[in-house]
């Protein structure tokens, strides 16, 4: 059981940039405090070159080993960030801190190694990635969809934002679908805009008997 | 249906699914047996994929609240108060010290009526139906408080972001407080009944194993983690709403029970000591609740207009009764997030299966697959494919299987 | 729709859920509990297709689910009934604009008794079965 001390988040910010100088592209803390006494939680977020991803993360797994969240993902237009989210220092009271680390990735060129070796749970996130984004994991042992079904069109990416993405006429309007054309289309103009509103008006005549 | 295997030295296939038991969604299983025992599984999820995440991107925030209700339907208003943390970090909005409270209040009720949902549901796999009823009939209680407070069994809609939408008055502290007895006075019945039995034990104890190192690994959260003695909590370790004022600890399968080993058994241990807790945490709750608004800004065009300014992103954290659930949002400027990723408890959770399957008999299948609590018991198909021709079983043949196995064990 | 005498006072349901978020999982199992106890009508949850005189089903109908859905309603014997519970399968909810659904229930199925609620309360669904029971009286009587 490894039990290097707990560290500040300044600290942990030093360590890396003594360690990779200048591939630390950008690094800050951000806190929150809640609750009547205000107690803090930290993350810290660092930005770093794509090439560095691993070593940074085999770098977090030295000062205790980290527990893996989620890879979330922006499309930026030209390039598509890729945020590793993770967590250190579970177990402290009131000690966790939140590590982002973020690579940013020219859709030219969307290849990002996997991290499967160090952390093996990474698995379902970097399936789910491949699938939504287009980008390709290398050396990923079961590439296969997650979520998407089988006859979902190749080429089509649900989270980005360019001509990749869910075109309209992919998109079903389940409200609309059978419903009487004598009634004014949602939202009616009158009333505030409240969210269930126009779907519950379409209820109305469905119910029939079988209504609460 | 049990035709002669002993000759067979192939593993053969199961699938299992996806109109099936013991899941969040509906999921496709398969298994590669030999005989009685799995050597492998393999689970395609997918057939729930409704794209929250996409359809958020086009709605704005106080929209996507009423979204996240509906994300799950047991972890009610986990997702509601991960996103609405996240957002409210961004925007630099501060909640009400009263509104945090009633938020955790809530959280714990939840969680209350999460784990009795689960105990029913794992009696019912083992085959004790009557504690199902049992157990679904305490958890009665448990719902006719959260009714009293939200005004709905599920999909609470309380958490609006900067605060609550309805108050704790004091007509209601008694009622909670009744309720809360009621609980007290039934926890060692609980426990007896659930880990005195013998027939429980035997069939939970040594089985679905996952060791300390593979949960770590496999980035296992909750109770899943803590049964293998892994101290994991998000309301010790990185503080929200109340907790940082209160004093709580991840808990831990106690010595008097063998310490952590990682099993069914140890699973179950958890939970009902979890429910321990959760009564501890409301009742103080309810002692220190600070008096004061539980709304940021009631004005809902005023909050509007502040998120469509907010800038940035941030992490919402909070610990569903399944473990860890985390909100990602980045919003830049628009109305709607240019970012939402969610990641629900159970999504790490299912990783653990294939450790914990492996060398498990076939009839274990059903109660190892819900230690995990992976949300609701719907019904399977179970296609058993021998020498090429194809037998079908349904759910009550595996349930059977299962009880089966029961009755054997307590015979001998 | 040929149906026995035997058949219009107990009531054998196969739940089915073809994507929804759980609720009205919650709320179909909470009606089978003690406390509202549909037994009394004759009515229990069954565990394949087979043995089952109406399909209850849940949830928005995901692409994934949309051929086995149908699959499941041929393997239900006839006289057959279907119940859709919750709003999702029937105008979609809050999923109201998704990429991924086919639909609400009575695109892919025919429905007989539609029972809204996000999720309906236990009470909402037992009122569904005994509109259900009443419609098979009807077309009993009208034979």
């Amino acid at each position: 059981m490894n039990e290097t001390p707990h560290l500040l988040p300044q600290e942990i910010i030093d360590l890396y940039k003594a360690e990779f100088g200048a591939g630390i592209l950008d690094a800050r803390i951000t806190d929150r405090g809640e609750g009547v006494r205000k107690t803090k939680g930290f993350n810290i977020w660092i930005r770093v070159e794509r090439n560095l991803l691993k070593p940074a993360i085999k770098k977090l797994m030295d000062i205790r080993f980290p527990h893996f969240a989620v890879i979330a993902g922006n499309d930026l237009g030209d390039e598509i960030e890729l945020l590793y989210i993770l967590s250190v220092f579970y177990g402290t009271k009131f000690g966790e801190y939140m590590v982002t680390f973020g690579i940013r990735l020219p859709k030219t060129d969307l290849t990002v190694p996997t991290i499967t070796d160090l952390i093996p749970g990474a698995l379902l996130s970097e399936r789910e990635k491949q699938e939504f984004f287009g980008i390709t994991v290398t050396d990923i042992p079961d590439g296969r969809r997650l979520f998407l079904p089988e006859e979902f069109p190749e080429g089509v990416y649900p989270w980005r934002k360019d001509e990749t993405g869910i075109k309209p006429e992919m998109v079903r309007e389940l409200w609309a679908i059978d419903r009487p054309k004598d009634r004014p289309a949602p939202p009616v103009p009158e009333k505030k805009p409240v969210e269930e509103a126009p779907a519950a008006e379409g209820m109305e005549k469905k119910t029939g008997g079988a209504a609460e | 249906m049990n035709g002669d295997t002993a000759k067979k030295s192939t593993p053969y296939t199961v699938p299992i699914g996806p109109v099936h038991p013991a899941l969040k969604e509906p999921v496709m299983f398969t298994f590669q047996m030999e005989g009685e025992v799995v050597k492998s599984v393999d689970f395609a999820p997918g057939n729930t994929h409704r794209g929250i995440e996409w359809m958020g991107m086009r709605r704005n925030p106080v929209q996507i609240v009423h979204l996240t209700d509906r994300i799950c339907g047991i972890c009610g208003i986990v997702h509601s108060l991960s996103f609405a943390r996240a957002v409210e970090q961004i925007a630099g909005i501060e909640v009400p010290a009263r509104a945090d409270y009633i938020r955790t209040i809530l959280h714990e009720l939840e969680r209350m009526q999460s784990h009795i949902l689960w105990a029913g549901v794992a009696a019912h796999e083992l085959g004790f139906d009557s504690l199902l009823y049992l157990s679904w009939r305490v958890r009665e209680q448990s719902m006719d408080l959260i009714e009293n407070l939200t005004g709905n069994r599920v999909n609470y809609g309380i958490v609006q972001i900067g605060g609550v939408r309805r108050d704790i008055s004091d007509e209601q502290r008694p009622i909670i407080e009744h309720g809360l007895s009621y609980y007290r006075g039934l926890l060692d019945q609980m426990k007896t009944v659930f880990l005195d039995d013998s027939t429980i034990r035997m069939r939970c104890r040594g089985h679905g194993l996952l060791s300390y190192r593979d949960a770590q690994l496999l980035c296992a959260i909750g109770p899943t983690a803590r049964a293998s003695g892994v101290a994991m909590d998000v309301r010790h370790d990185y503080p929200y709403c109340a907790y940082g004022d209160l004093d709580v600890h991840p808990v831990i399968p106690p010595q008097e029970f063998g310490g952590p080993q990682g099993d069914v058994y140890d699973r179950i241990i958890v939970r009902l000591l979890e429910l321990a807790q959760s009564i501890d945490i409301i009742q103080q709750c309810l002692d220190n609740m600070p008096t004061g608004e539980i709304l940021w800004e009631k004005k809902l065009p005023k909050l509007l207009l502040t998120l469509k300014k907010a800038q940035g992103e941030a992490i919402g954290r909070v610990e569903a009764p399944r473990g860890e659930c985390m909100h990602y949002v980045r919003m830049d400027g628009n109305e709607a997030p240019a970012t939402w990723k969610i990641k629900a408890s159970s999504y790490s959770n299912l990783m653990s299966w294939i450790p914990m399957l492996k060398g498990e008999q076939l009839a274990d299948v059903p109660i190892i697959v819900a230690s995990i609590d992976p949300c609701m018991s719907c019904t399977d198909r179970v296609t058993v494919i021998r020498n090429g021709s194809a037998a079908d079983l349904s759910k009550e043949d595996l349930t059977r299987l299962s009880r089966d196995k029961t009755r054997r064990l307590s015979q001998c | 729709m040929k149906l026995t005498k035997s058949f219009n006072r107990s009531l054998w349901v196969f739940h089915l859920n073809t994507g929804s978020c759980n609720g009205c999982e919650i709320e179909i199992v909470a009606t089978i509990t003690p406390r509202y106890d549909p037994e009394r009508f004759g009515m229990r949850l069954v565990g394949s297709p087979k043995h089952a005189d109406v399909l209850l089903v849940t949830g928005p109908v995901t692409k994934k689910m949309a051929a086995k859905v149908r699959r499941v309603y041929e393997q239900v014997p006839d006289p057959k009934l279907v119940m859709c519970i919750g709003t999702c399968g029937q105008s979609g909810g809050v999923f109201y604009d998704s990429y991924n659904l086919d639909g609400p229930i009575d695109q892919v199925l025919p429905v007989d008794v539609y029972v809204p609620g996000c999720p309906p309360r236990p009470e909402a669904i037992i009122f569904g079965v005994v509109k259900a029971l009443e419609k098979l009286e009807r077309l009993e009587a009208a034979q």
